[in-house]
């Protein structure tokens, strides 16, 4: 792991740093939230299958947990950076606060690639990353689950080494875990149908059908899986998918001009969200470079990969036609990009908005852990809608009011929140 | 219902459902695509014109309107199918509670969940949750009473435990398209499987929380034609049913207070006062608002209670509904004058006017018949101080009182095998070869339930076979009172063209007008005869039993003719004859 940034963590910082002046925050409650509150390095030996050990570095950040226990991912990425993991904390701070969940942010990461393990070796790092943390992360405290790279299976056994640890069943620890061995229903289902929860309700504001919309996504992994699926349920169509190509190392861009079809990609994609190039090839999808799901003419363009996606250099690609991008991913917008996007008017819903649909599915998850009681699909996913639909009308009225955008909006209410939460406390 | 070329575009009549607003003043909405079915278009139909129609001030101390209500569209009922791969099973011969519990297993589509979330989170008041199917939609054969209705209490104060609730009521309903008997009602209509679809209608339930259970006062259904005219009344001045309670009495066919809105002072003919005190209903349906019940979200009533007049009485709730037996003198004073036995003449509505119940129904009656362009049925519930008179369903009636001559030698002939009594509809029905009759001798009321398994069984026989027959039964069918006679469901005899019910005893077995069973007598045709205990009547038991059987069963027998009968009613004059085929031994 790297401390060097890309400026990721310096642009939430300044992000947040707008929304304090906005609100008139005093410098103490500045100071606070402005950097985690605490941060966990650390080394993950590991014995691999040859014999040898390898020394992996992971890091547990919990940012701000006024409202709440931390609730926060693990991502394994080979190029992970501490300053992305403190970037990701602090906005998942926000994004807990904006969908109004008692909970606090944190984040957490190993640098890997779990593409060049073993499941075997996988296992062992999963185990090690809960041995380094297990002190500082548990159901009353902070709360890690499933993020880039980490899958239910990771969440199980990091479950089980935590519970072997402790000497007791603790469901509620970790999120993101398979239903029947303590997942919530409709977990798989909740990042990508939040997503387009946020996108139908600004559809309405726009005063535009989806059956009338076009959509071209950028991932293929379960959040923009989902949001697919619901999207073609509301009648819109997909025209392209971009996705990591694990052969060439590249991105690719997968297009069908009468829209993709969903259950035939599903069934040509990895558990990574890898699309299977020569067999879409094979489907007559059009081949086309990583970038170009950007430039296609289409009402929505939904990034939900990686952050710093669409950026000062790329935006001028993206069509006339382009009305909303719901960030499914976390900052894949640049400021600067989001700044044009805005003059152009397009509707950019913020990634702690957009996406938080996965955190109030995990919420549940916990409160069902802790209960020990399961709710059946359909409790879920209601309960998810109505929550992500109040999160977005809180956040649009704000936005209305005050003249700002959404994503102001949404940080407005969420660090009056948190702030108001520290003040509460009396730390601050 | 209006013809289809005049009914208005389904988006100026529904919004789409919002959030936040669910009550009588708001649009009718629909949730999900796809059409709202037939009660919900019938209600969105008149809205407009009730209000114009009673905005004159006839009846200010009487709120007039329709229940706020949501409808699930047709959209939605395909999409649930479709996720859950129920299509299969739908076509599956399952027994209703089977077919019930696999729907319960599926989940609802999510794009309906944040609304329903949305409104029971808002929504703390019970709710009907009602079928309203394409079909339902038809002027002929329009299904009432076919698919199911479910109340819940709505009450809890966990709102997932309302959401519960609600969600197991629409799967309720929705399953109970595809129950045995609606399969065979739609066979027996001509209707393919296919045809049918369910869009859900929940509304919010009319009636005042008393200690333990939900009611209103009054439940009403009312005709704009009387097929029993007694006395000076005449067809077309209609016909009124009225209950303490919920209106699954009336259309269940239970025992209710029917007269003519021409006259609303005369009583149904009772005979006595204490046959009044007998025959009057005794009992009534409320919503449970108590004790949690028995889990079972595949049973209709189960969150419904039955109680008594004394129940009522102590909610208060029977000030308008009552009159009061003086033991001594032998007579009934209106309304709660002193303790004693009371009786539901609702004699303070209909004698004294306080409120003018019968003028406000007369005037609803004839708006609806402007809106639909023909006489109409409609439901309605009514509760007191404050006054609220509310409108829940509207549905045409099938007309027909055309005329059929009978030669009066055929009503007392060697060829007659039924005459006497009343007849409903009209015309002449041959080709009838099949004869289900319950054998006079082995007949007994306590079997009824067990009859009514039986005759469904053999009707499903019949129905398979694309065999249509005649059907003589002791006593009343389509009771919900097993003591009256056989409490069957129309679907569970919808094979039968001819129907004759032949009074047992002093048991009354005149057809509640209100009630589902008869809207479906009327609606398909049916030739109905009613032959009373005493007066002129015929019925050829000798010749039945003498007639070889396809299948003899412990309550039924079946026979099966050579040649078909003849079946005559005159519309007119309500006479009607069936004759045994020509040259047919005596």
């Amino acid at each position: 792991m790297t401390t060097k940034t890309y400026g990721f963590f310096e642009e939430t910082q300044h992000q947040f740093d707008r929304v304090a002046e906005r609100l008139g925050l005093d410098q103490a409650a500045r100071d606070l939230l402005r950097h985690p509150m605490r941060e966990f390095h650390f080394s993950v030996p590991v014995r691999m299958d040859d014999g040898t050990v390898r020394v992996f570095r992971g890091s547990r950040v919990q940012h701000n947990d006024a409202r709440g226990p931390g609730r926060g991912g693990i991502r394994f990425h080979p190029m992970e950076a501490a300053d992305n993991i403190r970037a990701l904390a602090m906005l998942m701070t926000w994004k807990c606060a904006v969908a109004d969940l008692p909970l606090g942010g944190s984040m957490g990461g190993l640098a890997c690639d779990p593409h060049d393990l073993t499941a075997s070796e996988l296992e062992r790092v999963c185990r090690g990353w809960v041995r380094q943390t297990a002190k500082v992360i548990g159901p009353d405290w902070d709360i890690p689950g499933p993020d880039l790279m980490t899958n239910p299976q990771q969440m199980l056994w990091m479950l089980d080494e935590y519970e072997s640890l402790r000497g007791a069943r603790s469901p509620g620890f970790i999120t993101g875990k398979p239903v029947g061995l303590g997942g919530s229903q409709g977990r798989k289902e909740a990042g990508g149908y939040g997503v387009m929860i946020t996108v139908r309700e600004a559809l309405k504001d726009l005063g535009i059908e989806p059956r009338d919309t076009w959509a071209s996504v950028q991932g293929f992994g379960n959040v923009a899986q989902h949001a697919i699926e619901l999207y073609l349920k509301m009648g819109g169509r997909v025209l392209s998918v971009a996705c990591w190509d694990p052969v060439d190392r590249v991105s690719y861009t997968y297009r069908k001009r009468e829209g993709i079809d969903l259950e035939a990609l599903r069934s040509i994609t990895n558990p990574l969200g890898e699309i299977d190039q020569p067999k879409a090839v094979e489907m007559g999808y059009e081949r086309l470079p990583g970038e170009a799901w950007l430039s296609q003419d289409v009402q929505i363009l939904l990034p939900a990969a990686l952050e710093r996606q669409i950026t000062l250099q790329n935006v001028g690609q993206i069509s006339e036609q382009v009305r909303i991008v719901p960030e499914a991913a976390d900052a894949p917008t640049t400021p600067e990009a989001e700044a044009a996007l805005v003059e152009r008017r397009v509707t950019v819903i913020p990634d702690l908005l957009a996406n938080a649909g996965g955190s109030v599915c995990s919420y549940f998850e916990q409160v069902q852990g802790s209960m020990n009681y399961y709710w059946r699909r359909d409790e879920v996913l209601g309960k998810l809608d109505v929550h992500m639909t109040d999160a977005y009308m809180a956040v649009r009225q704000v936005a209305r009011e005050q003249e700002l955008t959404l994503r102001d909006a949404a940080y407005a209410i969420a660090v009056s929140r948190v702030a108001q939460a520290c003040q509460e406390r009396g730390w601050i | 219902m209006m013809a289809e070329d005049r009914r208005p575009p389904l988006s100026t009549v529904f919004a789409e459902f919002s959030r936040g607003r669910f009550d009588s003043q708001a649009p009718l909405s629909i949730i999900g695509g796809g059409e709202p079915g037939g009660k919900a278009r019938g209600l969105a139909g008149v809205r407009a014109a009730l209000e114009a129609c009673l905005s004159r001030g006839r009846f200010p101390q009487i709120a007039v309107d329709i229940p706020a209500l949501a409808v699930l569209g047709t959209a939605v009922f395909d999409e649930f199918l479709a996720d859950n791969a129920l299509e299969e099973t739908a076509a599956q011969d399952l027994a209703d509670e089977r077919m019930a519990s696999a729907f319960q297993r599926c989940d609802l589509p999510f794009s309906i969940l944040g609304d329903l979330r949305a409104l029971v989170n808002e929504v703390r008041s019970p709710l009907a949750v009602r079928s309203s199917s394409l079909l339902e939609d038809a002027r002929v054969s329009p299904f009432a009473g076919v698919y199911s209705t479910k109340m819940i209490p709505n009450a809890a104060y966990d709102a997932d435990a309302r959401f519960r609730e609600l969600t197991q009521a629409i799967k309720f309903v929705y399953a109970s398209t595809f129950s045995r008997l609606a399969k065979d009602y739609r066979a027996a209509t001509g209707h393919a499987e296919g045809e049918e679809k369910m869009a859900v209608i929940i509304q919010e339930l009319v009636g005042q929380r008393y200690p333990g259970r939900f009611y209103p006062e009054l439940s009403g259904v009312a005709r704009s034609i009387n097929h029993y005219p007694t006395g000076p009344a005449h067809p077309a001045d209609g016909v009124v049913s009225l209950a303490l309670g919920l209106g699954k009495t009336i259309v269940d066919g239970g025992r209710c207070w029917t007269y003519s809105p021409a006259a609303p002072q005369v009583s149904p003919p009772f005979g006595s006062v204490e046959g009044l005190l007998k025959e009057s209903q005794i009992e009534f349906w409320a919503v449970n608002m108590g004790e949690p019940p028995a889990y079972d979200p595949t049973r209709e009533t189960e969150y419904l209670v039955r109680e008594n007049l004394a129940s009522a009485e102590r909610d208060g709730s029977l000030r308008y509904l009552a009159s009061t037996y003086n033991r001594l003198s032998g007579r009934l004073s209106i309304g709660l004058p002193f303790a004693g036995p009371r009786a539901l003449t609702f004699a303070p509505l209909l004698a004294l006017g306080e409120p003018p119940l019968n003028d406000l129904v007369v005037d609803v009656l004839k708006c609806c018949e402007a809106e639909l362009d023909g006489p109409v049925e409609i439901e309605f519930a009514m509760t007191f101080d404050p006054h609220h008179f509310r409108l829940l369903q509207v549905r045409p009636m099938p007309g027909g009182r055309g005329q059929t001559p009978i030669d009066p030698q055929e009503m007392d002939g060697v060829r007659t095998l039924v005459a006497g009594g009343t007849a409903l509809g009209n015309g002449v029905l041959e080709g009838l070869t099949d004869i289900v009759y319950t054998v006079p001798e082995t007949f007994n009321l306590q079997n009824t339930v067990d009859m009514a398994t039986e005759l469904e069984r053999l009707n499903r026989r019949l129905v398979e076979s694309g065999r249509p027959y005649l059907l003589i039964v002791l006593g009343r069918l389509g009771t919900t009172d097993p003591w009256l006679g056989i409490p069957i469901r129309w679907a569970g005899i919808s094979g039968a063209r001819v129907v004759v019910e032949v009074a047992q005893d002093n048991a009354r077995v005149e057809l509640s007008q209100g009630s589902h069973f008869f809207h479906n007598v009327m609606s398909l045709g049916v030739k109905y005869f009613n032959l009373p205990f005493t007066g002129s009547r015929t019925i050829d038991w000798n010749w039945l039993g003498a007639q070889p059987a396809v299948e003899e069963t412990r309550h039924f027998r079946h026979v099966r003719l050579s040649r078909p009968l003849v079946a005559k009613v005159d519309g007119l004059t309500s006479q009607g004859v069936v004759l045994k085929p020509a040259e047919s031994p005596a």
